[in-house]
């Protein structure tokens, strides 16, 4: 039972990071219906940012974590407006490329600066873990799940309830109307990657307090999982986001202690397969029909 | 020798002679076994990249698993000859037949569940499958687990003591099966069957409509995908002679991917080129190591922002032109040339009896709401019969039940004495209703002549098999219907525009093609939906004249909905006017006219009452 209580935890807590990162999927998709698949490497942006101004500069943790959201944001607002708006009318399918080639250009350029080595993160708080019920919970899982839960209900009542989410929500219904309606597209589009980014940036941080390697390539796979969850949960939706995060770190870390490690993917994927068959716009997806 | 032969010639001469020079330089150890190894990976390659490409140009759905297809024909293929005691000039071609057939079968089993959904949707269950297999390969221990496959024969040193002949009877199978196969791709893409798959991309609601059977199609396009990319796997198993399962991740599928777009969608030899490109680039590179990835992907980004539909777009480059030509050859030499003949004849009997079309009780509920009910409508043969309501009256449901489009949830459409309620909108096409829609729904990118084609799909018989090798069965069904298809263009005055791609067409004409379509199906019921939206009057007085000439010409009863009063009163001999989603009132149009529910319904009781006391005060 312990055992299972703590897989559960840890579940969680992978789950929240999971779900931080599937949030700028989710947001960018539900916006400009775009993959964006450089999305992971913006994690690592974080993450270097991070690693560099703690290790390198000493900053204080508190301004390395500001300093990593704000290279995310900037990252990943150029991007949007260098590599995507150009394209926006093309097929979809060219923005995926290239996201596609977005994603590889910066994991290289990070490969060509910062070596292929895997740098350590340091550890930025020393807290004893908590203990209830029997269980030792480390405090980084406990601030990870609240930071994200957190964050995720602030960011559903700002879409929900204020006037930029109002237009966001506009946007990515129909462009042409939400212009006429008196809304910049081109600044909501802005603000939905800078959003999506910054969450990122401190996903990114979290991410690294958990597993302290920062590589080139240390964004694809969490990418790749986030988006995942973003789509299990329905892509689109905010919740959609959180939940399949959720549903996404509970499944791999009860795989991996039950019955392999290395099936822990496969598993993952036939869940999402099999959710897909059922309800094919995910968990809370809604289903939008062509009219004839 | 006239222009085509020398064409033909010409042709041939460039494939053989460019596969004569490579052998020569292999041979002759001019080109080394490095070199020699980049041109094997650039024709396997080419097989993937042409492949996905079915799917994901031809049938347009995004497929991110690619490479766990290819994984499977590897393993398959290595398993196989590996275990078999077997000359390997015998296990070798067993062995990739069994790693094509095996991958198809499994590209069958992913298909059947994956291609219900749409998209995106699809994109990602193809990623989850294709990693699927990843890890099931790596965890099963007659795989050789994470270790992988070893030892499995090189082609390059099975054939020959002496390692340049074997090297060059390596390049002779791959250049030869990768030719073979995109001469495959390419007849069929240019076959009833490939008009089908690429009609689905277009508009695979409008394709259900003209008679396609679209699930069956994509099934279709993903198996062949599935066939070809793991014939390419079991050549790559015997290029590398290891396998490991890392080999052929996400990373694999997203690179095809990127040529497939980078060739343009839909355009097989684009794919050719982008994969000679970009197989070749990075070893170009090579000398840059450091900045050769960057480069890469700069070049990446800079083409599609410059150049978003890829090298080609949809265009072929003239490997059409020569196999067609080939063929051409084909048949002159073995005096295959087959006789032109008139497939068809009318389907149907004359339908004396009355009456054609009728339903019963017709209704569909979405969830609480009935958005039809009760609906009782009868169309006689050779008959016009306007469909009239406000808007939001449920005149297009009425469309979309008839033509299975919805599923009704109450009542019967019998079609000529037969109950066609419950079938499928391709199947109920094929028995004899077809339509056009009230937002224009053509092939976009196809040509007009080959919008018709598609409808004339259901009556055409041969296999992909016989579009492949184009025997004559193929080319007189093809030479049959391109000069129907060409009459019933003439019959709109269209023929001149018959290559002219439908999206370009100007909107009248659009609308003609659309129902020109609709007749190739050869219909009994014809349903025009709005066809004189957006028309001026005197388009609209032109279209009138022309639905008038169908009636006569093709002998179809006609049933239409649209709000240009002009037009209804004008042509229809009968009109059922609906209103939230029941009939209100049926008769001819003069009684319509002066009917006061009907008045009411369009114009609201006050409105309607003011109108009957200023007509009775008159």
């Amino acid at each position: 039972m312990n055992l299972f209580l703590n897989q559960l935890i840890n579940g969680l807590h992978v789950g929240s990071i999971y779900a931080l990162i599937a949030l700028g999927y989710t947001m960018v998709y539900g916006i400009v219906k775009l993959i964006n698949f450089a999305h992971g490497d913006i994690l690592m942006i974080g993450a270097y940012t991070a690693v560099v101004t703690l290790v390198s500069l000493n900053w204080s943790a508190p301004a390395a974590l500001l300093a990593a959201i704000l290279a995310c944001v900037l990252f990943g607002v150029l991007i949007e407006r260098v590599a995507y708006k150009p394209l926006r009318k093309s097929p979809r399918i060219s923005s995926l490329i290239t996201a596609i080639g977005v994603s590889m250009l910066l994991q290289n350029t990070a490969l060509l600066i910062f070596g292929a080595q895997s740098r350590p993160f340091p550890t930025v708080l020393h807290v004893a873990p908590l203990r209830f019920l029997g269980l030792q919970v480390s405090f980084i899982t406990v601030l990870t799940v609240l930071v994200s839960a957190a964050l995720m209900i602030i960011l559903q009542v700002f879409v929900k309830a204020s006037k930029a989410g109002k237009a966001m929500r506009a946007a990515s219904e129909d462009y042409n109307t939400a212009q006429l309606m008196g809304i910049n597209v081109n600044t909501t589009i802005t603000l939905t990657f800078a959003i999506g980014c910054a969450l990122a940036g401190i996903g990114a941080y979290l991410y690294v307090m958990a597993y302290p390697a920062v590589s080139p390539t240390m964004g694809s796979l969490p990418g790749l999982k986030a988006f995942i969850a973003a789509v299990l949960g329905g892509i689109g939706v905010i919740p959609g986001a959180m939940l399949g995060g959720f549903v996404m770190g509970i499944a791999e870390s009860l795989t991996k202690a039950y019955i392999s490690t290395t099936m822990s993917d496969a598993v993952v994927y036939g869940i999402l397969i099999l959710v897909l068959l059922v309800k094919p716009t995910g968990l809370i997806g809604s289903l939008s029909r062509e009219k004839v | 020798m006239n222009k085509k032969t020398k064409a033909i010639t010409l042709n041939t001469l460039a494939i053989l002679g460019f596969y004569t020079l490579v052998s020569i330089m292999i041979l002759t150890g001019t080109l080394n076994n490095y070199l020699s190894n980049i041109l094997i990976t650039v024709l396997i390659t080419i097989i993937m990249t042409a492949s996905l490409n079915v799917t994901t140009g031809l049938l347009g759905q995004l497929a991110l698993g690619h490479a766990g297809f290819m994984a499977i024909g590897a393993y398959t293929s290595a398993l196989f000859t590996k275990s078999m005691a077997m000359d390997f000039g015998w296990s070798l071609p067993l062995s990739l037949v069994l790693g094509g057939i095996t991958t198809a079968l499994f590209g069958m089993l992913i298909g059947i569940p994956a291609l219900r959904l749409q998209g995106d949707y699809l994109a990602i269950i193809t990623l989850g499958f294709g990693e699927i297999i990843r890890v099931v390969i790596e965890n099963l221990s007659f795989t050789g687990g994470a270790a992988g496959l070893t030892r499995i024969t090189r082609m390059t040193r099975a054939f020959s003591e002496d390692r340049a002949l074997s090297s060059a009877i390596q390049f002779t199978i791959v250049f030869f099966i990768t030719a073979l196969i995109i001469a495959s791709i390419f007849t069929l893409g240019r076959s009833r069957h490939g008009r089908a798959i690429i009609s689905i991309r277009e508009n695979a609601i409008a394709a259900e409509a003209t008679g396609i059977p679209t699930t069956r199609y994509k099934l279709l396009a993903f198996t062949i995908a599935a066939f070809f990319a793991g014939i390419a796997g079991g050549l790559f198993a015997h290029q590398t002679s290891i396998l490991n399962a890392k080999m052929f991740g996400f990373n694999k599928s997203i690179e095809y991917l990127v040529m497939v777009v980078l060739g343009g969608m839909g355009s097989i030899t684009g794919s050719v080129v982008a994969s000679v490109v970009l197989v070749s680039l990075p070893e170009l590179l090579r000398g840059m190591a450091e900045y050769r990835l960057i480069i890469y992907s700069l070049l990446l980004i800079m083409m599609m922002l410059f150049r978003p539909a890829g090298l080609l777009g949809t265009r072929e480059f003239s490997m059409l032109a020569f196999w067609e030509r080939l063929e051409a050859v084909w048949h002159r030499v073995f005096r295959r040339e087959a006789k032109t003949q008139m497939p068809f004849q009318p389907r149907y009997d004359v339908w004396d009896e009355k009456p054609v079309l009728q339903t019963h009780q017709l209704g569909i509920a979405f969830g609480g709401l009935k958005a039809a009910e009760k609906i009782n409508i009868e169309l006689m043969n050779d008959e016009i019969v306007g469909l009239i309501g406000p808007n939001g009256a449920g005149k297009t449901t009425v469309f979309n039940l008839l033509t299975g489009v919805y599923a009704p949830t109450e009542g019967q459409v019998i079609l000529m004495g037969k109950q066609v309620q419950g079938k499928q909108t391709h199947q109920i096409t094929v028995d004899g209703i077809a339509r056009t829609f009230q937002n224009i729904r053509l092939f976009k990118s196809m040509s007009a002549l080959d919008n018709i084609k598609v409808a004339f799909h259901s009556r055409m018989r041969y296999s992909p098999l016989s579009a492949i090798i184009r025997d004559s069965k193929c080319l007189s069904e093809e030479r049959g219907i391109d000069i129907r298809a060409r009459e019933l263009l003439r019959v709109f005055e269209m023929e001149a525009l018959a290559d002219v791609p439908a999206g370009s067409l100007p909107y009248g004409m659009q609308r003609k093609l659309e129902i020109c379509r609709a007749l190739a199906s050869n219909p009994k019921v014809l349903l025009l939906d709005e066809p004189a939206a957006g028309m001026n009057p005197s388009e609209t007085a032109e279209l009138m004249e022309t639905i008038k000439t169908i009636r006569s010409q093709f002998s179809v009863a006609i049933l239409l909905i649209e709000h240009d009063m002009r037009l209804v009163m004008g042509i229809c001999e009968r009109i059922y006017v609906l209103n939230y989603g029941r009939i209100i009132a049926h008769g001819l149009p003069e009684e319509i006219r002066n009917n006061p529910e009907v008045i009411t319904a369009y114009l609201g009781q006050e409105q309607a009452q003011k109108e009957a006391e200023h007509a009775q005060g008159t």
